[in-house]
């Protein structure tokens, strides 16, 4: 009995310590989770505000000859493949946006550029309207053109991306999103004026009017666009080729109508990952007009992604240049041009987040017009053809 | 070594049953039930609605957690690497952001728990009262 007296605070001692581990541990717990709350609040507050997000690109390339073929040479140059870009994403309101994209390039001594500079507004979930300095959306991949992390080859397929070089322009869109069961129709319409340094010179498009549609099952998505503007081209490039004391007209373009059409489609069900676009651009007068096209085959393999790729580009107005760019020297038709392309490459994706890609392009025809290339060895040199070889990385982050 | 071998051998067993199956999870003022496809449009970007009109919040967990694997391989069928290109795509056009990351199940409870319209998702054996379970995929 004495032992039972003695022990029985201790049991009470005991039974009440759990009881009350029992009670901290609950407190404990619901710490915790409003701390974890707390924390995802500060967080989110932090977070959504403003956000930021890079990609970066970096690679050599070098040409079996000096044809120029999208600006590659002999000379192997890794500035001029790299590029670093920052974006930033700031929350005005719940429903607008204002977007910053600054893109700065080997090539250009890393000055930063100003890609993209708008302001976005959703008044609902199913309309955007932006106004501001913008990609100019002519083809699929316009958007994220200089995101190699975005795409699946060493270089968007200049046979379309290489003729049209004016890339961003400033004006509005407005887009409507038609959401489907299991797709989507996408229809914007865009507006505005650029005046950019092109392939030839100095280009300017004024009043620019167009339209996108895009529909998708998020497994086939087929694409068209229509755009029209005044176009004037001054090609400042080829004048300054010209011997001084030589006159010539280097107006390619005043005014003039200019109207571009393109249809894409693509296929990506996680394995395969199918791309073509056939895109038309007319310009009145002398400047060339084009027709493009590329047909893009990509498999995935794990981490690999290997492609093949064919595109062909030609000056469809050749009989509007049958004159003498200077008299004597140098005819009109060196701004013709006719070409096919053939690559083959691969994209492997070592980590989310950073990808090396290696190509091989072919290129043939270049005989049949110099438009695009490098001309003042093209005017010296008889090339028919060129290969280019890049080994690129590309990163998002 | 005999007793590592046989933890080795208790672990490969049990690690299916480690892991419950994942469940989607809303805020409890939200919808009671969503579909596959809805929340796989939620997290792809291609909705950002829910059916009763409110704004949805996603919420992801981080890249390597299991339950985020198995949460994607089940509704959007996509790994961690085709989703940062997806992402990257999106975000480089001007099209969105990814959802917002919790750290953790219990910070991804306590996030959806505290947040209108939201949804994420966890093991089913982390559900409590704070949350409600609208979706097993």
């Amino acid at each position: 009995m004495k032992k039972l007296l003695r022990l029985a605070p201790l049991a009470l001692a005991i039974a009440a310590s759990s009881a009350s581990a029992q009670s901290t541990e609950d407190t404990l717990a619901n710490m915790q989770q409003q701390l974890n709350s707390m924390q995802q609040q500060l967080n989110a507050a932090k977070n959504d505000r403003v956000r930021f997000n890079g990609f970066f690109s970096t690679g050599v390339a070098r040409a079996s000859n000096d044809a120029g073929y999208t600006g590659i040479t002999e000379k192997t140059n890794v500035a001029d493949l790299s590029l670093l870009a920052l974006q930033g994403t700031f929350d005005v309101t719940e429903k607008s946006q204002a977007v910053l994209q600054l893109v700065g390039r080997g090539a250009d001594d890393w000055e930063p550029q100003v890609e993209w500079a708008y302001l976005s507004h959703r008044p609902t979930n199913n309309l955007q309207l932006r106004a501001g300095k913008m990609r100019i959306p002519f083809f699929m991949y316009s958007d994220s053109l200089e995101v190699g992390y975005a795409q699946p080859w060493a270089r968007p397929p200049q046979s379309v991306y290489g003729p049209i070089a004016i890339t961003s322009y400033v004006g509005a869109d407005a887009t409507y999103n038609f959401n489907f069961d299991d797709s989507s129709l996408t229809v914007t319409g865009f507006t505005g004026f650029t005046d950019e340094d092109g392939n030839s010179g100095d280009v300017q498009l004024r009043n620019i009017g167009g339209v996108n549609l895009t529909w998708t099952d998020y497994v086939w998505t087929v694409r068209a666009v229509a755009a029209t503007s005044e176009v004037t081209v001054d090609a400042t490039r080829l004048k300054a080729l010209v011997p001084p004391g030589i006159t010539v007209d280097s107006q390619l373009a005043n005014r003039d109508r200019g109207s571009f059409y393109g249809i894409g489609a693509s296929y990506d069900d996680g394995s395969w990952q199918i791309i073509s676009e056939v895109t038309r651009a007319e310009v009145d007068g002398k400047f060339a007009d084009t027709d493009s096209a590329y047909l893009s085959i990509g498999h995935r393999f794990g981490s690999w992604t290997p492609y093949i790729a064919a595109g062909w580009t030609e000056s469809m107005d050749d009989d509007e240049r049958t004159g003498a760019f200077i008299p004597g020297a140098v005819p009109e038709s060196i701004l013709n041009y006719q070409r096919t392309d053939y690559s083959i490459g691969t994209r492997w994706d070592i980590t989310p987040g950073v990808a090396i890609k290696a190509d091989v392009t072919h290129v043939r025809g270049l005989d049949k017009g110099y438009g695009n290339l490098n001309t003042t060895y093209m005017l010296s040199n008889d090339t028919e053809s060129t290969n280019v070889y890049t080994l690129k990385l590309d990163s998002a982050f | 070594m005999k007793k590592l071998s046989l933890i080795f051998a208790a672990s490969l067993l049990v690690s299916p049953f480690a892991l419950a199956d994942v469940v989607i999870i809303g805020n409890p003022a939200g919808p009671d039930s969503l579909t596959d496809n809805l929340v796989r449009d939620l997290y792809l970007n291609r909705s950002n609605a829910l059916p009763d009109g409110q704004k949805a919040t996603p919420f992801e967990l981080p890249e390597g957690s299991p339950v985020r694997a198995q949460f994607h391989d089940k509704i959007t069928g996509r790994n961690d690497a085709q989703l940062k290109a997806f992402w990257s795509k999106q975000v480089f056009t001007g099209r969105g952001q990814p959802p917002a990351e919790a750290a953790s199940p219990a910070a991804m409870k306590a996030q959806v728990a505290s947040t209108p319209g939201s949804i994420g998702y966890i093991d089913e054996a982390d559900v409590d009262s704070s949350v409600k379970v609208i979706l097993k995929p």
